[in-house]
């Protein structure tokens, strides 16, 4: 009696939540996949249903699948550049002697701002007439570096990274910052007493010591960067030519300049069923890797 | 559809003792019942009997607007509320509006591809009849055909005429005066064709200044108007509705302007800019770093100049200048800007049509060719309104395209990344027109 008293309770202080989930969340969700079968131009109140029509057209259409592969690589970037970035500034930050509340702060202020102030901002500084980029390349005298750095196909993925990186790292840094303050000091002086240097008490000690951290910060620094949207509308808006093209990118442009909703919520379903099938695959590889660096470190221990 | 039993138990009070089953209930349902009073079904206007709402996309137009509905207010004892949404909300708040079935009154009228959803769905009167008096001799005949759906239109909009515009753009080139005298040309003698212009380009290059920019988002308007060097209105639409394919020679032609530009070593920075502020950049570039000698952009630009850069008035505008080859009249890209749609729905729609009305007549249309520099819909406004960086291209408001279709946003997309990727070498013409004809069969 008393448990499903407390079980009421619980249900009623649950229920506002439960449904401001439902409503904003759960509801949206199955309207979207339903959507994904039907035709609508987003205001008539006809959809009428056309099976897998959508989906076919989605299969056919060689821009998404483009666009998917920019994806991937904006996805890499996020997973191994801008944790490898986070990470180091993290150890070097713990590691500081002086100044790690300033540094701290400095770090973490790119996350601070919306996507679409940092797309505004880059575009300022890297516009190839009066971007502050080539005016201080000019200034140093280094006219020949000074680069349509947004135009040229070839540098704009690497410059649409570069600001999806800086945007990025405050997050990583933080909580790998935490991370490496969980791990135990004696673990360190032990690693010492036995001859380890830098490089081994890093490989042993911390990167195990920080597995957990590191799993999660992979999985959402992963879906960060296959998710990019807001960068990349305000720098390039899949430009030069299509180069810069994201799927969340497409997806906008089919539902809101081509008011074709019903392909938009086919492409949805099919790179949300694909950013979960990659954060599964992830947080697999990361238990692996987290469940054999652990039990090493306990052996260690 | 799930049945709701909660819903006479919401009330606590009505109980004289409520369970915690009830009382559950009762938050269940109080809770549906606001979601569901959310997405109301109501019929439709925004507004209270007593004020009629404009919901406004006009951030230029927008003082002049609130000015002529207090005038208006004054006037008949009608009260407007100029509800300023701004261009990067409007059609989302439109659509919002659509689906809570809570529309405004009166709104801002776009481009047919935009509106056309709300046109079909039933939220915009059609002023077809009303205009075949005398309000519709009032406006220029060109301004009336842009803003006509036709018979079998390629939007499956029923025919008709479903908003009223109070602006004539066109789209044309601009260019820095002092810049081209610099360079020993005259400003005032706009270039008898697109030769002699990239060759004016060229001497602007000479002169150590950046020649011509334009945005790629604007790429499809500066192609469809130099098109019409080779085809009529009959033919642009046929390839518009997808009834002729884009790869013919007439095609092939317009493109090649691209090329020859491209390989002139004229276009700045080499490439066209793209992002979701590529053209107020290149607005930027001319009207306030003046790092550019020439511009494509549409009249709404002089507005822009107005309130960004007002020191700034020594530059000029022409159309498109014609093909050396061209077996047509050059007309511009243009038809109809600024203007509304009444909502029929509406408890207030014959008030609203009425300030509609008004907001068109040429009295209002000088008031706002003072305020706002644009070129007036109305025949009857005095030219000396017009302001003098647009006299280039107002001489030829009457030579505007009036095709029955407009490309559909697929196509205008593939266009753009085409025209950028000529630009960069990537692609031929060719390639790119078989990228449109893919684009034209997949929409």
């Amino acid at each position: 009696m008393r448990h499903r008293n407390r079980m009421l309770a619980a249900g009623v202080f649950l229920a506002p939540a439960l449904a401001m989930i439902a409503v904003f969340t759960v509801i949206p969700f199955v309207q979207g996949i339903l959507l994904s079968f039907q035709s609508w131009d987003g205001v008539s109140p006809d959809t009428p249903f056309v099976g897998l029509d959508n989906f076919r057209w989605v299969m056919d259409d060689a821009e998404f699948w483009g666009s998917m592969k920019n994806a991937v690589v904006f996805g890499a970037v996020g997973l191994v550049v801008a944790n490898a970035v986070s990470m180091v500034m993290a150890l070097a930050v713990h590691h500081a002697r002086r100044g790690s509340a300033f540094f701290r702060t400095v770090y973490y202020l790119p996350g601070v701002f919306s996507t679409v102030v940092v797309g505004v901002m880059f575009s300022w500084f890297l516009d190839p007439k009066i971007g502050i980029v080539n005016q201080a390349l000019k200034t140093l005298g280094l006219d020949g570096l000074t680069h349509n750095w947004l135009g040229d196909p070839k540098t704009a993925v690497i410059a649409v990274a570069a600001v999806f990186v800086w945007y990025h790292w405050g997050f990583g840094f933080i909580l790998f910052l935490a991370g490496r303050q969980d791990v135990p000091g004696e673990l360190y002086e032990a690693a010492s007493l036995d001859g380890a240097r830098s490089w081994a008490q890093f490989r042993y000690v911390t990167w195990p010591g920080m597995s957990h951290v590191t799993g999660i910060v992979s999985v959402l620094t992963l879906l960060s960067g296959l998710q990019i949207f807001g960068t990349v509308q305000v720098l390039t808006n899949g430009g030069p030519a299509g180069h810069t093209s994201v799927p969340t990118l497409h997806i906008y442009q089919q539902a809101f300049q081509f008011n074709e909703y019903g392909r938009a919520a086919a492409m949805s379903v099919i790179f949300g069923a694909c950013l979960v099938a990659l954060a599964c695959v992830q947080l697999w590889v990361s238990r692996r890797l987290g469940g054999s660096t652990n039990s090493r470190t306990e052996k260690g221990r | 559809m799930r049945r709701d039993h909660t819903a006479e138990a919401a009330s606590p009070a009505a109980a004289t003792f409520l369970s915690r089953r009830g009382f559950l209930g009762a938050v269940g349902g109080g809770l549906a019942a606001t979601t569901l009073a959310a997405c109301g079904s109501g019929g439709g206007s925004t507004g209270s009997s007593s004020e009629i709402v404009f919901m406004n996309q006009s951030r230029g137009q927008a003082a002049a607007l609130g000015q002529l509905a207090r005038k208006y207010t004054q006037q008949t004892g009608v009260k407007i509320k100029i509800d300023d949404v701004g261009p990067a909300d409007f059609l989302t708040k439109l659509q919002s509006s659509s689906q809570s079935r809570n529309m405004p009154d009166i709104y801002s009228a776009m481009d047919s591809f935009s509106m056309a959803p709300y046109y079909k769905a039933g939220w915009a009167m059609d002023l077809t009849d009303r205009l075949k008096g005398a309000w519709g001799d009032t406006f220029r005949p060109a301004t009336i055909k842009a803003s006509t759906f036709e018979a079998d239109n390629s939007q499956g909009v029923k025919p008709g005429i479903y908003s009223a515009h109070w602006e004539s753009p066109a789209m044309g080139l601009f260019v820095n005066a002092a810049m081209f005298k610099a360079a020993g040309l005259d400003p005032d003698r706009p270039p008898a064709t697109m030769s002699e212009f990239i060759e004016q380009l060229r001497k602007i290059k000479k002169s150590g200044k950046d020649p011509i920019w334009f945005a790629a988002s604007l790429s499809n308007q500066l192609i469809q108007s130099y098109a019409s060097n080779y085809f009529t209105d009959e033919e642009l639409n046929a390839t518009f509705t997808g009834k002729a394919g884009w790869k013919s020679e007439g095609w092939r032609k317009t493109f090649q302007l691209l090329v020859d530009l491209r390989d002139a070593g004229v276009i700045s920075t080499g490439s066209l800019p793209s992002g979701n502020s590529d053209n107020p950049n290149v607005e930027k570039a001319f009207f306030n770093t003046r790092s550019v000698a020439a511009i494509y952009d549409g009249t709404s630009a002089v507005g822009v100049a107005r309130a960004t850069a007002p020191d700034f008035t020594d530059f000029r505008s022409f159309p498109v200048p014609k093909a050396d080859d061209g077996t047509q009249t050059p007309r511009m890209v243009g038809g109809t800007a600024k203007g509304a749609a009444v909502n029929p729905r509406s408890k207030n729609a014959d008030e609203a049509l009425k300030f509609v009305r008004w907001l068109t007549d040429p009295a209002q249309q000088t008031a706002f060719a003072k305020e706002v520099p644009l070129i007036p819909s109305a025949q009857a406004v005095p030219t000396e309104n017009i302001p003098r960086q647009l006299t280039g291209i107002a001489a030829k408001i009457s030579d505007v395209q009036l095709v029955a279709n407009q490309m559909n946003q697929q196509v205008i997309t593939a266009l753009q990344k085409g025209a950028e990727a000529i630009v960069l070498k990537e692609r031929s013409v060719d390639e790119v027109l078989g990228d449109l004809d893919t684009a034209q069969r997949r929409a």
